[in-house]
């Protein structure tokens, strides 16, 4: 039986290692070459971080797969199976409980306000002070996020193919910055789009092999332990993995910070069509994307302990190497690797997914840097009036600049002791709890001020950070959550941050009220569209109008007309066809290439005209308009209502 | 004083609701089925995470943010509410498969 604490053991003919890194190699310049075409689809800097809000939901739904799915998720949720089970799947299935607050709330708000970062939204809705402390916590948040993803895959390179990470990180930082560098949002919503199909793909491989050689489904289920079978784990038991700490750590603080600040997350529903569309995004990642995530990236974790099991009853699995786990951090690979019979294409391909994975992680981050690099230090602060072909430049040097930081950061992971999951949670739990409670309260509290929010921000990030030295502060709130002092509060330190900074704002925004009423005269106008219940003013201001909420019908096949007497972002249609999408003169509508599978690659946002001089199924439009929204001469074009 | 008036007393009242919550919820939990019972985890999560829902349910409903009739508002609402109950239904499905079901090892 072969004991194996890391792939070295695996022991890899010179001709296993070549074969898998060219299937890696090939990959990698198919991901490259994908990135460079859709680099052209960027006229400026709106389209270069947003894709112009054109696109439909399925395609950043889709992309969003391998932006949720780390280079670490493979491994850290392998391992996490392998040890507790399918509990491994709980960070993946308890969103639900923050879509209401996103869906028509965050995600209206900011896409109607057209609010390009979380730290602007601070700005409109608080002050620049608020804003600019916003922005050293987002910063923290996505620097961490990129420095963990380039230390882990140094990890997988060093541990499979001998490569140090001081050579590995480098070459995959330069490839992924260069691609993210010219493309843009386009890029790297299409190449995440690739790679999500990839690794759905290889997940898929790597689960059926493991099924296939433990006999059949029902086999993997019969040996798995019964606490291997529980979607939860124990309440308390484990202090680095509690359903406890899990709910507040992950269900609420993890996801709001996914959802309300991952900067990354936010622009892809920004580039989405319309509020709807966005919404149809978010049910989809929730109740299909996630779950299905769960199962790729831990299920080898579970069908591992069920290999294990069935060796150990019946001395051996037919057909294949009898193995141990040692060091459960390889699970996956090890488990990979025997299950696909040592066939080094196939492997390869898998492997090639773990790439997929952190490429489509970093780059997703490296772009939502650059976005908040420009929107919120360089545009504000260095060069307020400058042209987009200026910015998009400057877009480009922020992107490098990301890369090289993200890569630096590495040598602090490096020096950090403990598992993964510990040292990923340990980080996030500190710095997520005061922003989001500062977001929320923001967003969903009209009354909350501007002083609150800068006061709870810090005091709930300084007492957050202090009380990794002072775990006792926690106690109360998490005292029957046991295990070893030092490791004992990862995720209850969520709660208690969430909790401080809440009461804290709280506090602040009464006493203002109450006894400083002239200090917030200014609040309710300030926040008049940027919060959930003025959100009828911010769609006005979207729109520039009323908004015409009643629902038509789509047109589809329209013939162009060009014809540049028509105002630019302006387009014509007929009685008819202006009844059936029940749009009215001023409504805004938008208009696609009619080839769906183009996903709104080719389309925009324009304002609609009755003319009645055009026959039924035509369109007429500028040059100007035509070419903004990157159509094609001949192709026929749908259009649809937005409001 | 106008300030004072239109002051909104529902968040401060629901965070100091919640607080007293997330002190008791717990422990009455644990009470009652003990910590290493699958259920306590389940009724933990959907305990805690439904009363979030409902509040979002309330928030979104009570500003005007989903009105009902408005677009396409009911239909998200429903598939809202749709959600919730099918993965708490597939949840306490799987739990009572995962201890029903005999396992092959003997290993519980």
């Amino acid at each position: 039986m072969k004991d194996l604490s890391s792939l070295k053991d695996l022991g890899l003919e010179t001709s296993d290692t070549i074969i898998i890194g060219v299937v890696v190699l090939a990959f990698i310049l198919t991901v490259r070459a994908f990135g460079s075409y859709f680099a052209r689809f960027n006229n400026n800097i709106n389209d270069f971080f947003f894709s112009g809000q054109r696109f439909s939901w399925w395609l950043p739904a889709a992309s969003m797969v391998a932006t949720g799915i780390g280079s670490y998720s493979f491994l850290k949720y392998s391992e996490q199976g392998y040890n507790t089970g399918m509990s491994s799947t709980m960070t993946y299935m308890n969103d639900w409980f923050a879509v209401p607050f996103f869906v028509f709330g965050w995600l209206p708000i900011i896409y109607f306000s057209r609010i390009k970062s979380v730290p602007e939204y601070f700005e409109r809705r608080f002050n620049t002070f608020a804003r600019y402390i916003a922005l050293v916590i987002l910063l923290a948040y996505m620097f961490f996020y990129i420095g963990y993803n380039f230390f882990t895959l140094g990890l997988v390179f060093d541990e499979l193919f001998g490569i140090s990470q001081m050579y590995s990180i480098p070459i995959i930082g330069i490839f992924i910055g260069a691609y993210v560098t010219f493309g843009g949002q386009t890029a790297v919503i299409f190449t995440d789009l690739f790679q999500g199909i990839m690794l759905y793909v290889a997940g898929f491989i790597a689960v059926f092999a493991g099924i296939y050689a433990l006999g059949g489904f029902t086999e993997w289920w019969g040996w798995l332990p019964e606490s291997h079978r529980l979607p939860f784990v124990h309440l308390t038991d484990n202090p680095k993995f509690n359903t406890a700490g899990l709910f507040w750590g992950e269900a609420l603080a993890g996801s709001i910070a996914f959802g309300f600040m991952n900067q990354g997350f936010l622009m892809r529903y920004l580039s989405i069509k319309s509020v709807d569309e966005g919404r149809k995004a978010a049910f989809f990642n929730v109740l299909v994307t996630l779950p299905v995530s769960a199962i790729i990236v831990g299920a080898v974790g579970w069908i591992a302990k069920s290999l294990i099991m069935k060796q150990a009853a019946e001395g051996g699995i037919s057909g294949y190497e009898s193995f141990q786990i040692t060091d459960t951090f390889v699970t996956f690979l090890i488990v990979c690797w025997t299950t696909v019979k040592q066939n080094p294409w196939v492997f390869g391909f898998v492997l090639s997914a773990l790439l997929a994975a952190l490429m489509s992680t970093t780059d997703t981050l490296i772009n939502a840097c650059a976005a908040v690099g420009i929107y919120d230090l360089y545009k504000p602060l260095v060069k307020k009036d400058a042209d987009d072909a200026h910015y998009l430049k400057a877009a480009r040097w922020v992107s490098v600049v990301t890369t090289i930081i993200g890569m630096l950061l590495v040598v602090w992971f490096v020096n950090q002791d403990g598992s993964l999951m510990s040292i990923h949670y340990k980080g996030i739990m500190i710095i997520i709890p005061a922003i989001v409670t500062t977001i929320f309260l923001g967003a969903f509290w009209r009354n909350f001020t501007a002083l609150a929010a800068c006061v709870s921000m810090i005091v709930g990030s300084v007492v957050t950070v202090m009380s990794v030295w002072s775990p006792e502060w926690i106690d109360g709130l998490a005292a029957f959550v046991s295990g070893p002092q030092n490791g004992k509060y990862y995720y209850m330190r969520a709660l208690f941050g969430m909790l401080l900074t809440g009461t804290v704002g709280v506090a602040v925004t009464l006493v203002q009220h109450w006894f400083f009423p002239k200090s917030v005269k200014d609040n309710l106008e300030r926040s008049n569209g940027l919060t959930i219940d003025t959100l009828d003013k911010a769609m006005e201001n979207y729109k520039d109008g009323i908004p015409n909420h009643e629902i038509g019908e789509k047109v589809y096949e329209l013939n162009i007309q060009i014809d540049d007497s028509l105002e630019k972002n302006y387009v014509s249609m007929n009685a008819a066809n202006l009844e059936t999408l029940k749009a009215k003169d001023e409504d805004l509508v938008y208009i696609a290439d009619s080839r769906w599978y183009l996903g709104g690659l080719r389309s925009n946002h324009v304002k609609v005209k009755l003319d009645n001089t055009l026959e039924n199924q035509t369109i007429k439009m500028s040059k100007a308009t035509h070419t903004e929204a990157y159509l094609l001469e001949g192709k026929k074009l749908n259009i649809e209502k937005i409001f | 004083m106008e300030q004072k008036k239109s002051l909104n007393l529902i968040v401060p009242a629901l965070i100091l609701f919640t607080l007293v919550f997330v002190y008791y919820f717990p422990r009455f939990l644990i009470d009652s089925l003990g910590e290493a019972n699958p259920w306590t985890s389940y009724l933990y999560l959907y305990g805690f995470g439904g009363y979030f829902f409902m509040i979002g349910l309330l928030l979104i409903t009570k500003t005007g943010s989903c009105k009902f009739g408005r677009g396409r508002d009911t239909k998200w609402f429903t598939i809202l509410c749709s959600g919730f109950i099918a993965l708490m239904t597939l949840h306490a499905v799987w739990i009572h498969l995962a201890l029903s079901i005999p396992v092959k090892s003997g290993v519980n």
